[in-house]
């Protein structure tokens, strides 16, 4: 008999329980696959880092190939077991042509994304593999870039570069295509491509060429490394210690599994809504046959084992089916999470999918049974008198027809069931509530990346254009041809009618303390330069003025326990430099170490560790016009307003957020739908009578949907509301910290645009809105006969 | 003139892929102001005959004449304006929306054919809403909800309810069934005091002593009209009885 009332049952209730399991089925398939993703990520981050075999300590420093005061060091040192010493020529787009590219024939201007140099493949330390995982080696007249730069490019296997330095030039094929586990990261400013020893010695025979030498360090004891390191000062460009920093830069890899694994809480929370909705909606449609088993005397546990049978058929099939799915569609998230990363196992881990495909069954059984203790409360004689429906009506309407002025009927029923039924109408306005909160949580990082502001935040100056001239390694070793270039660019600019000021930051890596030396941490300290006087953001204090002033970021502050007032000591090389601390502000650059010195400090030149893009301010003029104007003047040089050079310089985040807007934007337009279509359908079928009922009053079956879509509609714009307060409320909570693992401990979130508001809203409207216009062509199907099932 | 006049109209219903013919080759005419009761027993086909001469189902052949309108030629939009404005029903259960109070109930129809048309209109639908209200002495629950009146208040609401848009035409099915005796003379006595002024009815109904109090009574048995019993006019309540015992006797002769 359960059978025949269990298959009479999902037959009767086809689209409800259609809904719940697809709603299982995606629960599953996202539970199963980002928890997978998430391990694979995170067990293939330490697998890429264990092969490409990441040292204890890291650093890079400009040479010139001949003395070389750091290995010296390395190999005098007790404290160290081992190292390496890697160099690698500088390359500036002038440095590199491309010769043959199948995507684009005829392109010959080479772009390179960041800082890039060239070096032969490394054999013991920092090791890069090809796509397909496997180790790369290279034969004379072959070269391997990183995905980053082919992608930048359109550039594949195959096509042909040239690089030309100094005299020496050669033609390179394109042999591979590499993961590098140290620099490979979008969050990492720093590029390398590799070409055979032979070719390398041949360029190296060159005279005058800069070098950027990597130094992988493996210590005994790490203080007392870290102390002998310090009290050399060397001139390096970036620190970086081992394995734990180089982690955080994949952060963004690991962060599309992490939003799966959100996304996939959401759809299990919602899951139980549909779950919940269904059974107290099944409970009611069969109260007289729930009263007749209690009257023939059915116990409690058996009638609820009814429907326990009912849910566990539905959420094995469910879990199951998502369970096969997750393997397909954990693949797809997966490949696009490892394209920077070496992954450990080929194959996605079954057991793991399938604790999750069972958690999956046994969180929604235990839902049910605690749902349908309801059942216990009925009565038998109470469900029987209470006929087929159940429903304990009490008498709640909120608004007056009379008194709405020029309310449409339709309108007023929509308004006042809304009103009139909350509880019903709850798991819609919730849904629609997560999706909303959804959509506008990513979007609001994305905003914020993507706003003006954020070049603050960046320790840099807004600026109209910011130009890339492509030899910014150049510039570091010969400041008087940057001064050259800035002048000259002045000076073309006024030929052009418009007053323009250049500038520029200098960087330099210096070992900052306040006044113990053994706490010290290395900094990014930056300078302004140029005839173009900037001003900076500071959250306190002010920024720094005089030759002997300091602002240090809040990160740097708290390390150092140093506060607005006090002195600390910046070390580069033989030379030590006292400042006062004047402000302290926030910087995402380096991870939030960073220090600003004012354009007056008197520091050496010669230890900068590089520059930061080329600033124009340009008078009367709009960024826009500006940007159009240089570009014609300066054919050569890469021109950029703040978005495009922020994306430039963050370019794979922004990339990766937007992929993962399109993704979220998608599973919330579906996850709208398919519970428009269940709650639609259900209280539909409720009210078939009193849909029979107004057509038979003279209702229209236009007026009729109008109605039905109107509810859907109206809480879908109440949701949007409440969405966007409780998205702009939690962000800073949810969104902040991701930030402050950045660095930019107290940003400014910027919330979603006019735009924003304008777009989404009318895509969620558009969508739901032609679920619910199909789900409410439903009325022209109820006979009027039907007015006779009103309960 | 004839309110409704019906010829050769015809019900079939397919079961199971076998015919069923629930109405045979009918053919009735219902004057302007007449009251008409549909009698006979369960399954001949009294309901499916109001439904198909009000357009509230379909006819599988045949004519039904509403007020010169042939109804089977309107399209749905032509047919719900005409429900809308030109015609009441009142049903055996007192079907009203749970969500809205009695008033309410009551004003919505004449609302939605008033759409567009302003406030006047709307303080207009009020005002006789109101006196419909007094006149069927249900002003005091007006605000009340449909679970907190009784059976007859709330039959008269539904009364209320069909005569908002001033219609042509009642059509009543059962409109006593579910009322006790108390509560059915006294929507009875409502649905011939609207007569009295001018509106046609057309019931169904078991009991005699409803059907009694109408002009004419149609026997239907097997979906034919096996005979027609007229009285006039149902003036007085003193010849109620008498109008029974006749209504009884023929009847009796129609094997009910």
């Amino acid at each position: 008999m359960f059978f025949h009332i269990l298959k009479k049952d999902l037959n009767r209730k086809k689209t409800m329980n259609i809904i719940l399991l697809l709603f299982i089925i995606l629960a599953a398939m996202f539970l199963a696959s980002s928890v997978d993703n998430l391990m694979a990520v995170n067990g293939a981050i330490d697998h890429f880092l264990e092969i490409s075999k990441v040292s204890d300590f890291l650093t890079i420093a400009l040479g010139d190939g001949k003395e070389d005061k750091i290995a010296n060091f390395l190999q005098d040192n007790e404290n160290i077991s081992e190292y390496e010493v890697i160099d690698t020529f500088n390359l500036v787009n002038e440095d590199i042509q491309i010769v043959s590219c199948k995507e684009e024939p005829g392109k010959s201007r080479y772009e390179r994304t960041n800082t890039l140099c060239v070096g032969i493949v490394p054999e013991n330390f920092m090791k890069v593999f090809k796509e397909d995982d496997s180790a790369l080696s290279l034969n004379s007249g072959e070269i391997a870039l990183p995905k980053v730069e082919a992608d930048n490019n359109n550039l594949q296997i195959g096509d042909r570069l040239l690089i030309k330095l100094g005299e020496i030039e050669q033609e390179f094929e394109i042999a591979a295509i590499v993961k590098d586990a140290v620099f490979g990261s979008s969050m990492m400013g720093f590029k390398r491509m590799f070409i055979s020893k032979g070719d390398f010695e041949k360029f190296k025979q060159q005279e005058n060429l800069t070098y950027t030498k990597l130094y992988s360090i493996n210590y005994v004891n790490k203080e007392d490394f870290k102390n002998d390191w310090r009290s050399q000062n060397f001139i390096t460009i970036s620190n970086l210690e081992g394995e734990s920093t180089i982690r955080m830069c994949y952060i963004m890899d690991m962060l599309i599994a992490v939003i799966l694994i959100i996304v996939s809480v959401c759809l299990i929370l919602l899951a139980f809504l549909v779950l919940r909705f269904t059974i107290v909606f099944t409970i009611q449609e069969d109260y007289k046959e729930i009263g007749i088993m209690k009257a023939i005397g059915i116990t409690d546990m058996g009638i609820k084992g009814l429907y326990l049978i009912k849910y566990l058929v539905i959420s094995v099939v469910g879990a199951f089916v998502g369970f096969i799915l997750s393997f397909p569609f954990g693949k797809m998230i997966l490949k696009q999470a490892i394209v920077n990363i070496v992954v450990d196992r080929a194959e996605q881990n079954f057991v793991v999918n399938i604790v999750c495909a069972a958690a999956i069954v046994a969180v929604v059984l235990t839902f049910c049974y605690l749902s349908t203790n309801k059942l216990k409360k009925i009565s038998a004689m109470e469900a029987i008198r209470s006929g087929s429906n159940g429903e304990r009506y009490k008498a709640k309407n909120h608004l007056k027809l009379w008194r709405q002025g020029k309310m449409r009927p339709y309108l007023y029923m929509a308004v006042n069931d809304i009103l009139s039924s909350l509880k019903r109408f709850g798991v819609l306005l919730a849904t629609f509530c997560l999706g909303v909160t959804l959509i506008l949580l990513p979007l609001s990082a994305a905003n914020t990346l993507k706003s003006d502001g954020i070049i603050r935040e960046f320790s840099l100056s807004p600026s109209d254009v910011y130009i890339d001239t492509g030899k910014g390694e150049t510039y570091t070793v010969d400041m008087d041809s940057m001064f050259e270039d800035m002048n000259e660019i002045e000076k073309k600019l006024e030929e052009n009618g418009m007053n323009a000021k250049t500038g520029v930051d200098m960087g330099y890596s210096m070992t900052c303390y306040a006044d113990d030396t053994e706490n010290s941490i290395v900094c990014f300290v930056l300078q302004e330069m140029g005839s173009w006087e900037r001003s900076y953001a500071v959250l306190s204090g002010k920024e720094p003025e005089l030759d002997n002033e300091i602002m240090i970021t809040q990160i740097t502050a708290d390390e150092l326990g140093v506060g607005i007032g006090d002195t600390i000591h910046c070390m580069v090389s033989d030379m030590t430099y006292e400042f006062i601390i004047t402000g302290i502000y926030q910087s995402m650059m380096e991870m939030g170490k960073g220090c600003r010195v004012s354009r007056n400090a008197d520091i050496n030149r010669e230890y900068a560790a590089g520059i930061i893009c080329m600033q124009v301010e340009i008078e009367d003029m709009e960024s826009e016009e500006a940007c159009e104007r240089l570009e014609e003047i300066f054919p050569e040089y890469k021109i950029m307003n703040a978005q495009e050079f922020l994306s430039n310089m963050i370019g794979g985040v922004i990339d990766q957020l937007g992929t993962l807007m399109i993704f979220i934007v998608g599973i919330v337009l579906i996850i709208n739908s398919l519970i428009t279509i269940l709650i639609m359908k259900t209280i539909m079928t409720k009210e078939r009578g009193d849909i029979a009922l107004l057509k038979s009053l003279g209702f229209t079956d236009l007026s009729l949907r109008a109605w039905q879509v109107a509810r859907v509609l109206l809480i879908l714009a109440a949701a949007i509301v409440i969405g966007t307060i409780l998205s702009n409320l939690s962000a800073p909570y949810i969104i902040g910290p991701v930030f402050a693992m950045m660095g930019a401990t107290s940003i400014e979130l910027v919330n979603a645009t006019l735009k924003d508001y304008i777009f989404y809203p009318l895509l969620l409207f558009i969508v739901t809105g032609i679920f619910a216009m199909i789900c409410a062509g439903g009325v022209s199907k109820v006979d009027l006969k039907e007015v006779n099932s009103i309960e | 003139m004839n309110s409704l006049s019906v010829k050769d109209l015809c019900k079939t219903y397919i079961i199971n892929k076998r015919q069923n013919n629930v109405l045979r080759n009918i053919t009735m005419e219902i004057k302007d102001g007449e009251m008409v009761s549909v009698m006979g027993p369960s399954g001949s086909g009294k309901s499916t005959l109001l439904y198909a001469v009000s357009g509230m189902d379909d006819i599988t052949a045949g004519r039904v004449n509403f007020f010169g309108k042939d109804i089977s030629a309107l399209n749905i939009r032509q047919m719900s304006s005409l429900r809308l404005n030109e015609m009441g029903f009142i049903f055996q259960q007192m079907y009203m929306l749970k969500n809205l109070s009695i008033y309410d109930n009551i004003i919505l129809p004449a609302y939605q054919s008033a759409e567009n048309k302003g406030r006047e209109k709307r303080k207009e639908i009020n005002n006789r809403a109101k006196e419909l209200m007094h006149k069927l002495g249900i002003s005091e629950i007006a605000e009340h909800d449909i679970n907190e009146v009784s059976g007859g208040q709330l039959q008269r609401a539904c009364i209320c309810r069909s005569l908002i848009n001033n219609p042509k035409m009642i059509f009543a099915d059962e409109p006593t069934g579910a009322l006790n005796q108390q509560n059915s003379k006294e929507v009875m006595k409502e649905l011939n005091r609207i007569n009295a002024e001018g509106t046609t009815i057309m019931l169904v109904t078991h009991d005699m002593k409803v059907a009694a109090k109408s002009d004419r009574v149609l026997y239907l048995e097997d979906g034919n009209i096996k005979g027609e019993y007229s009285f006039g006019k149902y003036t007085d309540s003193q010849e109620t009885r008498e109008r029974e015992r006749k209504l009884s006797n023929w009847l009796m002769e129609m094997g009910f």
